[in-house]
């Protein structure tokens, strides 16, 4: 290891360790000791990353409050180093942290709101691709239509939450007191895409998530129709599928479509 | 990675190299491109000759930022300034970053690429702060050798800003203008002298701010910053959230007797306040170079 090597080592060692070798090497100032002006190093790094999530979650910071949301961002920062060089990446991995770690994840919602906001942060600067109109779909032949498969927006995502964070961050949003966090009974369903520029969700169905989730996998329309004849009226299966998908193309949600095999 | 493959692969390359290379063109006075004024921007046409983007907030697959991007580029030059490239660390480059560098470059096709004479982290990890360096022999040799694989795998010529700093290394051999002139001559990078930089830097190591200023060879400097900064008494932080202080105009002054017609903006990065606040900043800045570079104004 080269010297400068070697001194850069020690230097980010101790911003991220607070070992003061590094102190040895730096000269005090005119008028102020290494150790303040060292400081001011150490204290960027938390308070820059420490921002980098306020920036990304905003309504988390609401319900949370300044301090608790600090107490949260700092050991976040202390058990996941950036490793990426652009800040925007940073917060990725602070869903799974608070839902694998104490206290935090002993309050799932705190876990569920991350991961909606980061869905959101993601599907607003996700790759841009072309939106299927229901005139793409007109050109389809009906004998065609059993065995039409469906492509999602590149800005697509599916969430599945255990709580009502959905309901607490639409009240955040609004500048509303959120509801009491509560535990639901089956998994919120939610649908993350953006409309032009503007990242979107909202809540399915059990049914419709079935669907959207099969279509994705890229199962053909027939037989995602005979996959809705088992969750409610057979009869009124083929309606419904066509019912979700006419939703799905008004509202942005598919880039593509394609017949046969 | 395999390093070659991404490197100019013909001769032609080389003789591309010194076209590349040309001096960057005088744009006027700028100012730093930041997401609160995008709206303003677009529908009216605020007196600003160029824009400055950070270059990391438009490495992005899609959406808002790069359309608007598009659209600015549209109407105005705009250079793209980076926080990550990292051209002092002792780690291997992070080829994936000068990718989407290269990529966005291509995309934007910007006057010139810039970033910061620093590092940003070792072993992997990103400290996601512009760091020190010791202004040693070693430490030259090594950043030399890092622009030029930079400048080479780019097809461009980069400019290198000097950043405030908040210690000093006992090991330095030279000063940091002394640094930054070899580097420049060595390299070929041409240099971007952040007025508030110097100054704050000069403060925290009370050193007289127009040595450094009177130290820069003026034929290798292609752009000015104008920032604000936070004073703490014994030291200054260069926050980037205030306007511009007596001081740092000043100091530009003195800059512009001392470099001539340089394209400059303004730097704000935090408390980012209306956009007429900005253009006030511009405006002065355009005027102090219209009285002090008469022959140039305009």
């Amino acid at each position: 290891m080269s010297e400068f090597a070697r001194q850069q080592n020690d230097f980010q060692r101790g911003i991220l360790s607070g070992d003061d070798s590094i102190l040895a090497e730096i000269l005090d100032s005119p008028k102020e000791k290494r150790e303040v002006l060292y400081g001011v190093y150490r204290h960027a790094y938390g308070s820059r990353l420490v921002d980098a999530l306020r920036n990304d979650h905003g309504l988390l910071h609401s319900y949370l409050g300044d301090e608790m949301f600090d107490a949260m961002g700092y050991a976040y920062v202390a058990a996941k180093p950036s490793h990426h060089p652009n800040l925007r990446w940073f917060s990725q991995g602070l869903p799974d942290f608070l839902k694998t770690t104490e206290p935090y994840s002993d309050h799932p919602v705190v876990a569920d709101l991350a991961a909606l906001e980061k869905a959101l942060n993601d599907a607003f600067d996700a790759a841009d691709a072309p939106v299927l109109e229901l005139a793409d779909m007109a050109g389809f032949a009906p004998e065609l239509w059993n065995t039409l498969k469906f492509q999602p927006h590149s800005t697509s995502c599916r969430l599945d939450v255990s709580t009502n964070a959905a309901a607490v961050w639409l009240a955040l949003k609004n500048d509303e007191t959120p509801p009491d966090a509560v535990a639901l009974d089956e998994p919120g369903r939610l649908l993350i895409w953006r409309q032009d520029v503007t990242p979107m969700f909202r809540e399915l169905t059990a049914e419709e998530a079935m669907m959207w989730d099969e279509a994705a996998n890229g199962i053909a329309f027939g037989v995602l129709c005979s996959m809705l004849a088992t969750y409610d009226d057979p009869d009124g299966a083929a309606a419904r599928g066509a019912g979700y998908l006419h939703g799905w193309v008004t509202s942005g949600l598919l880039t593509g479509v394609s017949s046969g095999d | 990675m395999n390093v070659a493959s991404k490197l100019p692969s013909s001769a032609a390359s080389l003789a591309d190299r010194e076209a590349l290379s040309a001096k960057p063109p005088f744009l006027g006075f700028g100012l730093g491109l930041r997401a609160q004024h995008y709206d303003e921007i677009l529908n009216g046409h605020p007196p600003i000759d160029w824009f400055e983007v950070i270059s990391e907030n438009y490495m992005l697959p899609g959406g808002q930022p790069l359309r608007v991007l598009e659209r600015i580029r549209e109407r105005y030059p705009v250079v793209m300034h980076g926080v990550s490239l990292s051209i002092a660390s002792t780690a291997p480059p992070d080829f994936d970053y000068l990718q989407g560098l290269r990529d966005l470059a291509k995309r934007v096709e910007p006057k010139w690429v810039s970033d910061h004479l620093c590092w940003t982290g070792v072993h992997g990890k990103n400290l996601h702060d512009l760091l020190p360096i010791p202004y040693t022999r070693e430490a030259l040799d090594h950043v030399v050798s890092r622009v030029q694989l930079v400048q080479d795998y780019l097809g461009r010529a980069i400019v290198l800003e000097n950043v405030s700093t908040y210690v000093q290394f006992s090991n330095c051999e030279m000063t940091e203008w002394e640094f930054l002139t070899e580097l420049s001559r060595r390299s070929g990078c041409w240099l971007l002298f952040d007025v508030n930089n110097v100054y704050v830097s000069a403060f925290n190591h009370g050193y007289d701010p127009h040595s450094f200023l009177e130290g820069i060879p003026a034929d290798r400097v292609v752009q000015f910053h104008m920032a604000g900064h936070s004073h703490m008494g014994t030291h200054i932080i260069d926050t980037h959230d205030h306007p511009v202080c007596d001081d740092v105009w000043g100091l530009y002054a003195a800059a512009l007797k001392r470099f001539g017609r340089v394209s400059t903006m303004i730097e704000r990065d935090d408390n980012i306040p209306p956009l007429d606040e900005l253009v006030a900043e511009v405006n002065r800045m355009r005027e102090m170079a219209a009285k002090i570079l008469p022959r140039h104004a305009g």
